[in-house]
């Protein structure tokens, strides 16, 4: 009989760090960062990405800045350990790969054109489109978890769900993109600014 | 005839041998084996920056490799964001596409990549000759069939795969540091396709 307590006071707390929310507070929590999301103009941001693979014994770690400016200009700036930037505009990807530049129209691609929504969206946060994700919606301490798991089946091969941790306040501080294998990429945002003034230059590749 | 005797000629500089095309002088006493030390270390998560040029296009990402015991290594390359690209698993005799994403699911290609990357992870094989140039050893074996010559001064500098006696793919490794290559090359001669790696900081 103590056994069985022991056991269920353990699964509470286990389960503790990360509890399913009610429907009141999911609807709470999706108002929030639509409202906050509307309101972004322009975004800065430190990030840190940690690409985990299953055999690996650590993180591939790298780190930059980002920065968007709506409607849909978006630049990822890796500086540390290599420099590499993408930029998202006009409907065309723009890389600089330590000096080498080249450019892809995306126009056509309805693949990348749908990434490149994706990313501004889950930069922002506002993902919550039922037709699109299956969503679940967590709480973790203070902050916010929410599981999006695309239904499209030809997306979902790369990505099987992307968990977003928002704080108390609706601002994204972690992205996480899951894999079938369960192979994963986190990016943890740091320094967030947002509604800085942004001249369109620093779009420029 | 004397067109005859010409072809004759040529068919037979033509025919030489990579060692006598390339002025290597075999040499009598010999290692048994030959090693490629850069990729030996279970305890070591080799993550290259990578540049890939196949024809006309230009993937760059992540190139990592990583020794999961004896003959066994994993290699997957992502993009910068950290998407996959390709993600495949060699032991002893067998070979496992993990994961490829659908642009680049081709056999032809996965089959060129595959005895790339058989070549840049075989850790030791048994030397069926050797040779000097210059300051150089150079080690004659056989991998998948295919004569492959390593080049080594101090440390393993390249190793070239021949067939019918001429270089198709030279395997160039640089800024070595004790058993880590900081850049490495794989250059193709009859296709175009050349992957750069350079090591992170």
């Amino acid at each position: 009989m103590r056994n069985i307590f022991y056991i269920i006071f353990f699964i509470g707390v286990a389960l503790h760090g990360q509890t399913k929310m009610n429907s009141a507070e999911s609807a709470t929590l999706k108002a929030k960062v639509k409202t906050k999301a509307t309101t972004i103009n322009t975004l800065l941001s430190d990030f840190t990405q940690y690409k985990h693979l299953d055999f690996l014994s650590k993180d591939i770690i790298t780190s930059g800045k980002l920065a968007f400016k709506s409607p849909n200009m978006i630049k990822w700036e890796y500086i540390t350990p290599f420099k590499y930037v993408v930029i998202f505009k006009n409907e065309k990807l723009f890389i600089n790969d330590e000096g080498k530049k080249s450019n892809i129209d995306i126009g056509s691609n309805k693949m990348f054109k749908h990434l490149n929504t994706l990313i501004i969206n889950s930069v922002k946060g506002d993902m919550f489109d039922e037709n699109e994700f299956d969503i679940t919606y967590y709480k973790e301490g203070v902050n916010s978890k929410v599981y999006f798991s695309p239904k499209d089946e030809s997306f979902s091969k790369y990505i099987k769900a992307f968990h977003i941790t928002f704080n108390v306040e609706g601002d994204v501080v972690e992205l996480k993109m899951v894999e079938q294998s369960e192979d994963y990429t986190r990016i943890v945002f740091n320094n967030r600014k947002i509604n800085t003034a942004l001249s369109d230059a620093i779009f420029n590749q | 005839m004397r067109y005859l005797i010409s072809s004759f000629c040529l068919l037979f500089i033509a025919c030489g041998s990579y060692p006598k095309k390339q002025n290597l002088q075999i040499q009598t006493t010999s290692n048994n084996m030959v090693q490629n030390p850069y990729f030996s270390d279970e305890i070591k998560d080799y993550v290259y920056k990578a540049n890939i040029e196949v024809y006309d296009n230009n993937f760059s990402g992540i190139f990592i490799v990583k020794k999961l015991g004896d003959n066994h290594h994993r290699i997957v390359f992502t993009t910068e964001m950290g998407n996959k690209i390709f993600d495949f698993s060699f032991s002893k005799d067998a070979f496992k596409v993990n994961f490829i994403v659908e642009a680049m699911d081709k056999a032809i290609l996965i089959n060129i990549l595959k005895k790339d990357f058989k070549t840049l992870i075989q850790e030791k094989l048994p030397v069926v000759k050797s040779y000097t140039l210059q300051d150089a050893l150079v080690y004659e074996t056989v991998l998948n069939n295919k004569k492959h010559f390593y080049y080594k001064t101090q440390q393993l500098n390249k190793i070239v795969r021949t067939k019918h006696g001429k270089k198709k793919v030279a395997f160039i490794f640089s800024e070595i540091n004790d058993t880590i290559a900081n850049q490495i090359k794989i250059e193709h001669s009859n296709i175009k396709l050349n992957i750069n790696l350079k090591i992170f900081d």
